[in-house]
């Protein structure tokens, strides 16, 4: 054999043979990197394309054209006792008034025929809203920035019919128009008018429900994931529980939905529509996602680590609480960002059970009624109103910026544990 | 049976654990047939024998890490100062507190220096307040001889430091239990001929201290720092006797062999 090795040629390099090869290598691996860079643009276009649709379509969606209206509330056939504007009589006596008129007779004097319809349909609730803050308005004249009806609205955003942007062309003139930041978006709840829904309510319930989902989920998918990695005896009946583990994941959401309804509506009879019920249903389907993500993450663990806390004599719990879990936590908290992210979006097992009822106020507690995010996107999307389009792309916006501060929050979270020393 | 009687003639004063009629199996599969052996506490135990004669099976079964293995199945009967340690009683977590381990790779936690060492006597409640645990630190790390190299950087990460500091890291991590015997498998197999050296010099210092069973690949080094010598090949105990005796006079051919470097 030495011979073999002795006799035999020293590798020529230079042959054109050889260089072609060479040559070839080369242009593979050019090749495979502008494969690899084209699909990352691929993706980031699509990205850039969703963000930028989405970001001018909803922008609009934060903004509100208002009309000046200027109501002389002594003159108006109102009768409200300032004396029972103050105290807990405040609400009845509103109520009793006939606010809703006042701002009809107001617009007609002000803007002709046709001057109530440049209002929306709950310019009066500001009215409301004004003269139980400041009830010394009822002896004075007061000029009010009311919400625009839609159309007025979409016409001072360019978009508008002819004839709607004549009369905003007109209402500019006399400086009796603007467009302002919508606080009512963020701060109100659904409505039948487009121009006085609000975000909150939903948002309120996607964070009560999210949070009832994290509180069942994670522990529950953290220990599962201990036991089955570290306790349970490899058996039958352990893989069993696996493939079923498994199988759980990958079950479309709407069957989550099926089972949230059978069990804790019909079964349990939890309340209805409301956030402990979504956050429960929810769980069922993160659960898996962050038990298969923390298996993964524990098994990653190195067994040396292990074995050098067993021979100081470190007990089993010793080992998995100051060892394992410490090291396995970013590999978890990733798991748990992804199933999370999907429960945030999820609207089809929401519906299941209820949580698509018209609310028109932000749940108290999870036990109130409410709605979530992207129920609300989808019950938008649904409606004919046109003033529901840029409040539902503005929704969807609301929704991308929960989902993205969730993510950083669990990513800061996961860099501060990743410190791996 | 007959390397039996000689065992017992041969082993020394002071004897701190006892292995009688030991096999390991995984599986169905023998790794250490029937062994019987006696490990005296002043001194330093070799194990030497070609790779996958069981030398390392053997000594995970003193302090039951053979326990972990899955399939792993110890017959036969360990004894830590006349206490069974397969005994249905024992406390696994308190013998692998009195017998501890250093392993073949350096294993050193992903944590401080400090925390290295610290964890032991913490989770066992050895050291009454902060003062007392710094103690502790302080002097086995000077026992391992690393103190000089730390002593200014204890939290850094006990990851970061050389090949040879972590493996004495792990020598400091396993004294500071105080441990009655301390199990090494090849301590020093992935270390310069320096960071050996030091290895070597610290098990010197540590007999008489400790009982020590030490795994090694190295005739050299099995002469160096032990004064009894087991050769395991295929499973069995061929020989166990003084090192001296073992290296120049080895009874039996198939030593002399394997010393002589004519296999393994
Ligand atoms: N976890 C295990 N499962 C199955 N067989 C094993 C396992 N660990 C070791 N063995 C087998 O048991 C025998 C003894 O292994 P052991 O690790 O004790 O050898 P060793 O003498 O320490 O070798 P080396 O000197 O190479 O470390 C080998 O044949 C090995 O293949
Ligand atoms: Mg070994």
């Amino acid at each position: 054999m030495s011979d073999a090795v002795a006799t035999r040629a020293p590798t020529d390099w230079k042959t054109g043979a050889m260089q072609q090869r060479i040559r070839r290598r080369y242009s593979a691996e050019r090749r495979f990197r502008l494969l690899g860079l084209g699909a990352v643009m691929l993706s980031a276009g699509f990205l850039v394309f969703l963000l930028v649709t989405m970001l001018g379509n909803g922008i609009k969606g934060f903004t509100q054209t208002e009309v000046r209206l200027d109501i002389d509330f002594e003159k108006s056939a109102l009768f409200i006792d300032p004396a029972a504007l103050r105290g807990p009589s405040a609400d009845a006596a509103l109520a009793a008034a006939d606010l809703e008129g006042t701002v009809r007779t107001a617009a007609s004097s002000q803007y002709g025929a046709a001057g109530a319809g440049l209002l929306s349909e709950s310019a009066w609730l500001r009215v409301r809203e004004a003269v139980k803050e400041d009830p010394a308005l009822l002896s004075r004249r007061a000029t009010l920035w009311l919400p625009a009806a839609s159309p007025i609205d979409i016409a001072a955003k360019g978009e508008g019919a002819p004839e709607a942007e004549r009369i905003h062309a007109q209402l500019e003139g006399r400086n009796a128009v603007r467009t302002g930041f919508n606080w009512n978006f963020l701060t109100g709840s659904d409505a039948t008018d487009p121009a006085a829904v609000g975000i909150w309510g939903a948002f309120k319930g996607s964070l009560l429900t999210m949070l009832v989902t994290l509180a069942l989920a994670f522990p529950v998918g953290v220990l599962s994931a201990v036991y089955l990695e570290e306790y349970a005896p490899r058996n039958g009946w352990t893989d069993t529980i696996e493939v079923s583990i498994n199988n759980l994941a990958a079950v479309p959401s709407i069957i989550f939905g099926l089972l949230g309804l059978a069990i804790f509506l019909n079964v349990m009879h939890l309340p209805r529509s409301a956030p402990l019920v979504g956050g429960l249903t929810l769980a069922l389907m993160t659960m898996p996602v962050i038990v298969i993500a923390g298996r993964n993450a524990i098994k990653s663990v190195p067994p040396s680590i292990r074995d050098a806390a067993l021979g100081v004599g470190a007990s089993k719990i010793q080992v998995v609480f100051h060892h394992v879990l410490p090291l396995a936590l970013p590999g978890i908290l990733t798991g748990t960002i992804i199933g999370m992210a999907r429960a945030l979006g999820e609207t089809a097992p929401l519906l299941m059970i209820g949580m698509r009822a018209f609310i028109a106020s932000p749940p108290g507690g999870v036990t109130d009624p409410a709605t979530a995010l992207p129920v609300q996107i989808f019950l938008w999307s649904d409606e004919v109103s046109r003033g529901f389009v840029e409040k539902t792309s503005a929704a969807i916006i609301v929704l991308l910026v929960f989902l993205l501060a969730m993510n950083g929050l669990a990513i800061y979270l996961r860099n501060k544990f990743e410190r791996r020393w | 049976m007959k390397q039996e009687t000689e065992l017992g003639q041969q082993a020394g004063q002071n004897i701190m654990m006892t292995a009688r009629n030991v096999s390991v199996f995984y599986g169905g599969k023998m790794a250490v047939n029937d062994v019987s052996i006696d490990i005296s506490k002043d001194d330093v135990t070799a194990f030497i024998g070609p790779s996958g004669c069981g030398k390392s099976t053997f000594l995970r079964s003193f302090n039951r890490m053979n326990d972990t293995i899955p399939n792993a199945r110890v017959e036969g009967r360990i004894e830590l100062d006349g206490e069974d340690i397969y005994a249905s009683g024992m406390d696994v977590v308190q013998l692998r507190a009195r017998v501890g381990m250093v392993f073949q790779k350096p294993n050193p936690f992903p944590k401080s220096i400090y925390e290295n060492v610290a964890y032991g006597p913490r989770i066992h409640g050895l050291a009454a307040g902060k003062t007392a645990l710094d103690e502790i630190v302080q002097r086995s790390l000077r026992r391992a001889g690393l103190w000089e190299e730390v002593k200014d950087r204890l939290t850094d990460s006990g990851t970061a430091l050389s090949g040879g500091q972590q493996q004495r890291l792990c020598i400091a991590r396993a004294i500071a239990v105080d441990p009655e015997v301390i199990l090494m498998d090849e301590p020093a197999s992935a270390l310069d001929p320096i960071a050996t050296a030091k290895i070597e010099e610290l098990i010197h210092e540590l007999r008489g201290r400790y009982a020590i069973v030490i795994v090694t690949h190295n005739m050299q080094q099995a002469a160096r720092v032990s004064q009894r010598t087991a050769f395991f090949h295929l499973g069995n105990l061929v020989e166990y006797g003084d090192t001296s005796q073992i290296f120049t006079n080895p009874r039996e051919t198939r030593t002399k062999d394997y010393i002589t470097g004519r296999y393994g």
